[in-house]
């Protein structure tokens, strides 16, 4: 017993002493009704007394600091943004190129002033520029130091770069889709001995909010508005609705459903769609993107059937195709985000401004696409699959789902491939296949066997999906069979080219701009690293096609902002349904949840003045939107 | 005393071997799993912006030299080891270039205090209502104790933590189910926000201990059921040594061999810390830690999690072997 009684008295010392040892650092009560709170998908940081985002992957960057506390030349919203998707942030106009696009000029918007009180100049983006030229393994060294030979100050308000080769989208290196190149503040960093090992804490920021706090143990980072707001590039916009902002890690998906129930968290990043439907049942103040089904905010990302064009079985077309028309995008719709999916056809998310850029306009030729099976000739494209989702749906929806068929391709898609087992036999066999029994066989007489690699539990909407085509496959005599591998494992098999499919994306825009050469640039063949080398990205299906190569080639000698872009964008798309190197799916639908409790204003589809999504740079428009509820 | 040197240097021995061996197993562990932490940078560095394929090359190379990810795995393997003996696990990788020991010992004192705290609370308890139902075997009430005990001992732990998050964060939301403190706790103030934090840890600990206490209720109470009906017991008893003295002196005294081995090992591997705790309840410490950095193929952190890991558990071991003559008089050195 006296054992016991020891070890009760050190029990006792130790919460005393345990508790204690934690009290450091502070942050006062915030006035709930003057915070926003906003979920930040990156969880806890590790590290959270870094605020360098300029050295790579050191500390957190959806903290707010990205949306917050940084800016750069330009914006370009998913959206519609307030003023447009173009905006002109640190920069006064847009991106003036030379003839030959070698050289492009800046002209800064004066009056814009670091949260220290210095000036933001010509000397800051140059400082930028050079520093990160010269210091190898900081965030966009390499981007900047293939790109420019030379960056000159004209004076306070103008800068020239000299390009090292022609490139008609420099620009974007500082525009942001999501991030960008952000603006250094070269009086900070210029006293910092090595600007790699050098944490930026306090940060001094650009934004209109300064940091208020955080937790020394990474779960929360606290904002504060600035007394000077007008003096930032926000302010063109109006007064910031919260004093502060706070970013936190509110935990699992279970718990911030809680919290957001509770009215303790005003923005979810994303949930599973199930968490969605709770939230839609139970709570009286949910805001979403879509009014009703499908809620969530459809991102420039298109999540599809990656090939590994490398692998000899996926180089042939017909199996390509024929592997499509045995896809049910009814059922991998319901089966992924329970209905809640915006397909596309064709290899262009269905969001922001693409739409009207690319869908609609494609709707005619689709419908006429003819697919020769060696047998005979298809129109393999339904344009009312959309509208099939929306009917499957409306019995269990009721009032929820739209009726209005315009409503209906902008929440649902369009339409997509018809299922046609038939057609895919023919295209099967024409590429050399036979049936023997139940299952399919290739021309080595082994069976025709595919794994899809999906994500498992860390995204499990695409593996979903995933699941429902390997059944569908499977159904129809192929081997089809699932392939894990879990975040850190999947990003290096697809880079090493291991797997055979994947459910992911090699397709993101802008959203808000037609141009694609966002990641189009990079589906060049020059960039296809050899079988086993590891591929960088966006090409992870490794297409190799000099037609696709011309096309690329053309866009890059014409101006982001020439008509012909879209063009352009039309013909990739074509030729991405002739050859079908993926097979698009749907936009990567977010369920982001908004609660109203405290805050109104939030972006919608009826009203997208910007990305709902709080860790995109773009969010920070949703500031100047935002009014208290509660007086 | 002579002998009780060669035992000490003998133990001393053995606990370097197993560190030594333990370290090597995870380094060489850590070192083969497929994922690159170059890579991830790359990926965190490339995801949703501008890509050029030429400057991720560049980028790759960039961050493999700073990293120190160069030289041959022998070059590699000797400079880890230098700096494990000055207690330097080098930089983090996704952290870079913050050292792995500040984010361990920024982490430790909520695991420790967490689990320490649950630990000790777990086994006083479990052991304390295990010693008196193996003794008074007829009383109603703690035979009520042992069957709610036991009946929560079997449940995952993850449904007993979730229960109590929808009980006590939901229906009835009277406590915190996320984080180690409040946002707005000000650690300016001691008192009040060690208040906090023990508030913010009830549930985590709730939930250890209702699973936790069930395993050492019966143990406890088989080795005094045993023990009660040893002749010295009943010889007290007929001589007229009191009850209490006899429970305390005579019963468990005996019986808390080897659950203080059992201790010592839990209280050893805390610094593993309590991942799926951690996890659900958004609680800072060294699990969620040991998640993140084997997420983002950080080795050198995970390494240094599990090294500081095999030495603390050894170390426990080490402690209780020379500690245990104390607790149970029979044991001694030979």
């Amino acid at each position: 017993m006296r054992v016991m009684k020891l070890l009760m008295l050190a029990f006792a010392g130790l919460v005393a002493s345990t508790a204690a040892s934690f009290a450091q650092g502070t942050v006062s009560d915030l006035p709930r009704r003057e915070t926003l709170i906003l979920e930040n998908p990156e969880g806890t940081i590790k590290n959270p007394g870094w605020f360098n985002i300029w050295a790579i992957n050191a500390g957190g960057q959806y903290t707010g600091l990205h949306q917050l506390a940084m800016d750069t030349l330009w914006y370009i919203d998913p959206e519609r943004g307030l003023d447009g998707s173009w905006q002109n942030s640190l920069a006064a106009e847009k991106p003036i190129y030379n003839a030959d696009f070698t050289e492009m000029t800046v002209k800064l918007r004066p009056g814009i002033y670091w949260s220290d009180g210095v000036q933001f100049t010509a000397d800051d983006l140059v400082y930028t520029v050079e520093t990160q030229i010269k210091t190898p393994g900081m965030r966009w060294s390499a981007l900047l130091a293939l790109n420019v030979d030379s960056v000159r100050k004209v004076d306070d308000w103008t800068v020239v770069f000299k390009l090292k080769k022609p490139n008609s989208r420099f620009h974007a290196l500082f525009t942001v889709r999501f991030n960008a190149i952000w603006m250094m503040p070269k009086h900070v960093f210029e006293r910092a001995p090595d600007p790699l090992r050098f944490d930026f804490n306090k940060p001094v920021s650009l934004g209109a909010y300064t940091l208020y706090g955080y937790d020394p143990d990474g779960k929360w980072f606290v904002w504060q508005r600035r007394d000077d707001w007008q003096r930032t590039t926000l302010g063109r916009y109006g007064e910031p609705g919260p004093k502060y902002v706070a970013y936190v890690d509110p935990g699992p998906p279970d718990k911030r459903v809680i919290a957001q129930l509770n009215h303790d968290l005003d923005v979810i990043h994303d949930i599973a769609p199930e968490g969605m439907f709770t939230l839609a049942k139970q709570s009286k103040s949910l805001k979403t993107w879509f009014k009703g089904f499908p809620y969530g905010h459809p991102d420039p990302t298109l999540p599809a059937v990656v090939f590994n064009l490398q692998n000899p079985t996926f180089q042939n077309r017909d199996l390509r195709w024929a592997l499509a028309l045995l896809i049910d995008i009814r059922a991998v719709a319901m089966a992924s985000y329970r209905g809640a999916a915006t397909i596309s056809a064709i290899a262009i998310p269905p969001t922001g401004t693409h739409p009207d850029d690319y869908h609609k306009p494609l709707q005619d030729w689709l419908a006429g696409f003819e697919l020769d099976t060696g047998k005979e000739k298809i129109k393999p494209y339904d344009p009312t699959m959309g509208q099939q989702i929306a009917a499957m749906l409306r019995p269990s929806m009721g009032d929820q789902i739209p009726t209005d068929p315009a409503e209906i391709a902008r929440s649902f898609g369009y339409g997509w491939w018809k299922p046609n087992p038939t057609a895919a036999a023919e295209l099967l066999e024409r590429a050399g296949y036979s049936k023997r029994g139940n299952a399919w066989t290739g021309p080595d007489g082994k069976p025709l066997s595919i794994k899809i690699m999906v994500e498992g539990d860390s995204r499990p909407v695409m593996t979903r999906a995933g699941t429902m085509i390997a059944q569908q496959w499977r159904q129809f005599g192929i081997d089809a069979k699932i392939d894990v591998a879990q975040g850190t494992n999947m990003l290096d098999r697809r880079g090493a080219g291991d797997f055979d499919t994947f459910i992911g994306w090699s397709v993101e825009t802008y959203g808000g701009h037609p141009d694609l050469a966002f990641f189009l640039d990079s589906w060049h063949s020059q960039f296809v690293a050899p079988p086993g080398k590891t591929q960088s990205p966006r090409n992870w299906q490794r297409l190799s096609s000099p037609e696709l190569d011309k096309l690329i080639e053309q866009i890059r000698t014409v101006s982001f902002e020439d008509p012909k872009t879209v063009e352009l964008g039309r013909d990739y798309a074509k030729f991405m349904v002739r050859e079908m190197p993926i097979i698009p799916l749907m936009a990567y639908n977010v369920f982001t949840a908004m609660d109203e409790t405290y805050w109104t204003g939030y972006p919608t589809a009826d009203d997208p003045y910007t990305d709902p999504v709080p860790n995109w740079g773009n969010s920070r428009l949703m500031m100047v939107r935002l009014k208290p509820t509660q007086p | 005393m002579k002998p009780f040197l060669a035992y000490l240097a003998k133990r001393l021995l053995q606990f370097a071997v197993v560190v030594f061996i333990g370290v090597n197993i995870t380094y060489v562990i850590t070192h083969s799993t497929p994922i690159d932490p170059v890579e991830q940078s790359v990926t965190a560095a490339t995801s949703f912006g501008v890509t050029s394929p030429e400057a991720i090359e560049m980028m790759r190379a960039s961050l493999r030299q700073l990293y120190g990810l160069e030289g041959s795995p022998v070059e590699q393997y000797l400079s880890f080891w230098r700096r494990v003996l000055v207690g330097d696990f080098g930089p983090s990788l996704s952290a870079f270039p913050t050292p792995v020991s500040t984010l361990i010992w920024r982490a430790m004192p909520w695991t420790v205090g967490l689990l320490l705290v649950s630990t000790l609370m777990t086994w006083i308890i479990g052991n304390l209502i295990g010693g008196l139902a193996g003794y008074h075997r007829r009383n109603r009430l703690l035979k009520l104790v042992g069957i709610v005990s036991m009946g929560i001992h079997p449940i995952p732990y993850y449904i007993v933590a979730f229960v109590l998050l929808i009980v006590f964060g939901f229906v009835w939301p009277v406590l915190p189910i996320s984080g180690g403190a409040g946002m707005s706790a000000d650690r300016g103030d001691t008192f009040g926000f060690a208040l906090d934090v023990l508030v913010h840890s009830i549930l985590p600990s709730l939930s250890l201990m209702a699973v936790g206490i069930g395993g050492w209720f019966m143990g406890m109470r088989a080795l005094v059921s045993n023990i009660v009906t040893e002749d010295y017991v009943t010889y007290a008893e007929l001589g007229g040594v009191g009850r209490r003295r006899i429970l305390g002196s005579y019963v468990m005294r005996n019986a808390l061999g080897p659950q203080v081995t059992g201790l010592a090992l839990q209280l050893g591997a805390i610094f593993n810390g309590a991942i799926i705790t951690e996890q659900v309840f958004g609680y800072p410490g060294l699990g969620s830690l040991l998640i993140s950095g084997v997420n983002s193929g950080d080795y050198s952190l995970v390494l240094g999690i599990t090294s500081v890991s095999i030495i603390a558990v050894s170390a426990a071991v080490l402690v209780i072997d020379l500690l245990f003559p104390l607790v149970d008089p029979r044991v001694e050195v030979r």
